[in-house]
């Protein structure tokens, strides 16, 4: 008789989900799917809106990452006012959402994964949380609430609130950066790099003990997109995205957000309210693909920013090619911080800084428009058409969840087939198969716009659909 | 060590003003969203503590939609504390105050919102320190529906809520001060 494990919801995510296992009659997993279980629909309440207050409506998607969505909805306006917008106010953007990215890795990082990082993923359940690591380690316990601050910080001074701020619009931001704010985040930054290298060398200290889970954590060949610069550098707010394969050829490059609209497609499964997005040329499943910090420093060949560099160079050395297991989503999480802060120190030394030109103002030029920018959990892409007069008629968000799903069910899968061997099953089994999703970092809520707390469910299912087991965690 | 939430109007724009947190005597700290209707006694009440103590240095105020992790380090450095909600558990328009004690160790904390129990509890684990005493001021929700405003019963409640505010801050900064390790 086959049976089915449900692990339902899986914890210390961004939003609602399960997972369902699929045991044959031998008790060896036959398949498994994570499930994101809720919808909110904003591409349709967002019809009829004009164009310019979609930046403001789509932040409210996510409180993690209201940046990514307002600077991509922006850039997306931008598209239908066909205007480019003044060099300050790119550069206060960029900073904002390496800002934003900072403090959201901080909190996948430090938050809901350090407890299995640090006190193991066979630790006891009731200690596995933020007290059990400050428990172990105070001082990294310490770090990963200082850089989340850090994160915090820069986006209220800049966007004057901390969640939703309504600085950038169409054509740039609000308001330029004054000297005493440029001044004051310049004086957090030595122990915003402190925090940093603590961390890095606290997850190479443990990193040997994972080898098991390094294995069989979503470690296959896939492709990866991502954005970068002209001089193939990692990119978060502009520059055009490169697809590579998992050997690491180059599949396309180049693509700009008008392009992304045309080749990335949107699959549907009946399992998800989550699409499943692919590469159009290669079909689906085959032209699946995963972003995000992975995904990103697979595709870079450098950082731009020296300290970055070498931990990139350190990170490359993990394979002859693409980095594939999503155990390393952990390690290329603390690089991108680490650039992250290098860059904001370089974009505030930027002699044009404080130049008060921040907004180009037009109407509207096109009627079509799209955006793309790198969230923390990989690239994002609004797409919006409207009518002569600038009220939305279709709009359209890919979001970085979106982009992981084939590759989170495929891992989810891969784990469950190594540990669950004849139906048996542990709780430490368990969270390892969780495990696997929060290397992703998905964000439930921006995947399907849903809103709500963050639990997850597991279920086991003999082979007649009977439930033998349900987990279910809050 | 970073600088916090400022002290600011809730609702308003944040201020970029700069304050020593080691000099507070009293730290206020409101959570609430002003678009549930009653959930919004917290930020109103911040609102009217940071008029009352523009001028007093030793009383800072900070609001926000909820309480996160990222405020132990504020707490922690407070010599003492008023947490200020509305209470769902309490009869509706009911004014209490009472003394609050971190939350044991074995609690699973949230990672996105905590209650004050567990931010003290954090404060003391990360940095070693917390409060030498620690208050919570609630107001009992009459309604939490989606818009601004005041139930009925919540708006006769609050000249006894500023009253009690008023009181309790006033003893907390008359009392004894003690040396911080």
């Amino acid at each position: 008789m086959s049976q089915t494990i449900t692990i339902d919801p899986v914890t210390r995510l961004e939003g609602h989900g399960k997972i369902t296992i699929q045991l044959n009659g031998h008790g060896e997993v036959e398949d498994a799917q994570f499930h994101v279980t809720q919808v909110r629909g904003f591409e349709r309440f967002s019809e009829g809106r004009p164009f310019y207050e979609m930046p403001g409506l789509m932040a409210r998607i996510c409180g993690i990452c209201p940046v990514s969505h307002l600077i991509t909805s922006a850039k997306a306006c931008e598209a239908i006012m066909s205007v480019r917008i003044p060099h300050s106010a790119a550069q206060l953007r960029r900073m904002l959402n390496l800002a934003q990215m900072i403090q959201s890795h901080a909190l996948s990082f430090f938050y809901l994964s350090s407890p299995d990082l640090l006190l193991g993923m066979e630790a006891d359940p009731k200690v596995r949380h933020i007290f059990g690591v400050v428990g172990a380690k105070p001082n990294l316990g310490r770090a990963g609430i200082a850089l989340r601050r850090f994160g915090q910080h820069i986006i209220e001074l800049l966007g004057h609130k901390r969640i939703h701020p309504g600085w950038v619009v169409p054509g740039g931001v609000t308001e330029p950066l004054s000297a005493a704010k440029r001044d004051e985040i310049l004086a957090m930054m030595p122990e915003a790099f402190q925090s940093t290298k603590l961390a890095l060398a606290g997850y190479k200290q443990i990193v040997d003990n994972f080898r098991p889970e390094i294995e069989v954590f979503a470690n296959f060949p896939s492709n990866y997109l991502g954005l970068v610069n002209e001089d193939d550098s990692i990119e978060f707010t502009d520059g055009a995205l490169r697809l590579i394969d998992g050997t690491g050829r180059i599949i396309e490059d180049g693509i700009t957000a008008a392009r992304s609209t045309e080749i990335i497609g949107e699959a549907v499964e009946p399992h998800s309210y989550t699409k499943f997005t692919y590469y159009k040329p290669l079909g689906y499943p085959d032209g699946c693909y995963r972003v995000g910090p992975l995904a990103r420093l697979n595709i870079a060949k450098s950082m731009g920013t020296p300290l970055a560099d070498a931990e990139l160079a350190e990170f490359k050395q993990l394979a002859a090619g693409p980095v594939h297991s999503s155990f390393y989503y952990h390690h290329a999480r603390l690089i991108d911080i680490l650039y992250g802060i290098e860059k904001i120190e370089q974009i505030l030394n930027d002699p044009l800084i404080l130049d008060t030109h921040v907004r180009a103002t037009a109407g509207v030029n096109r009627l079509e428009g799209a955006g793309q920018s790198e969230a923390p959990r990989g690239t994002l892409h609004h797409h919006y058409k409207v009518d002569e007069n600038g009220l939305i008629t279709w709009a359209n968000l890919v979001i970085a969840t979106g982009h992981n799903n084939h590759a989170m069910n495929k891992g989810v899968a891969q784990a469950a087939r190594h540990y669950i061997k004849n139906g048996k099953f542990t709780e430490g089994i368990l969270n390892r198969v969780e495990a696997v999703v929060r290397t992703f970092d998905p964000c439930l809520s921006c995947s399907t716009h849903a809103f709500g707390q963050m639990p997850l469910a597991m279920t086991l299912l003999s082979a007649d659909g009977e439930v033998v087991d349900h987990v279910v965690r809050s | 060590m970073f600088p916090g939430p400022q002290r600011r109007r809730p609702g308003a724009p944040c201020s970029v003003e700069s304050s020593n947190a080691n000099q507070i005597r009293c730290l206020i700290l409101a959570c609430g969203n002003t678009l549930r209707e009653d959930d919004g006694v917290g930020p109103f009440l911040a609102h009217w503590a940071e008029e009352r103590w523009r001028d007093d240095a030793r009383v800072r105020v900070l609001c926000d939609h909820q309480w996160t992790p990222e405020m132990a380090e504020d707490v922690a450095q407070a010599e003492t504390i008023v947490f200020i909600d509305c209470a769902t558990d309490s009869a509706p328009g009911l004014v209490r105050c009472m003394a609050v004690k971190p939350a044991p160790d074995s609690t699973k904390l949230g990672m996105h919102h905590l209650d004050a129990s567990q931010l003290l509890a954090l404060s003391k684990h990360v940095y070693g320190a917390m409060p030498r005493t620690s208050l919570l001021l609630t107001i009992g929700a009459g309604s939490l529906e989606l818009r601004e405003g005041f139930s009925a019963v919540v708006q006769a409640a609050l000249p006894e809520a500023r009253q009690g505010l008023e009181d309790t801050v006033q003893r907390l900064l008359s009392s004894k001060t003690v040396q911080r390790a």
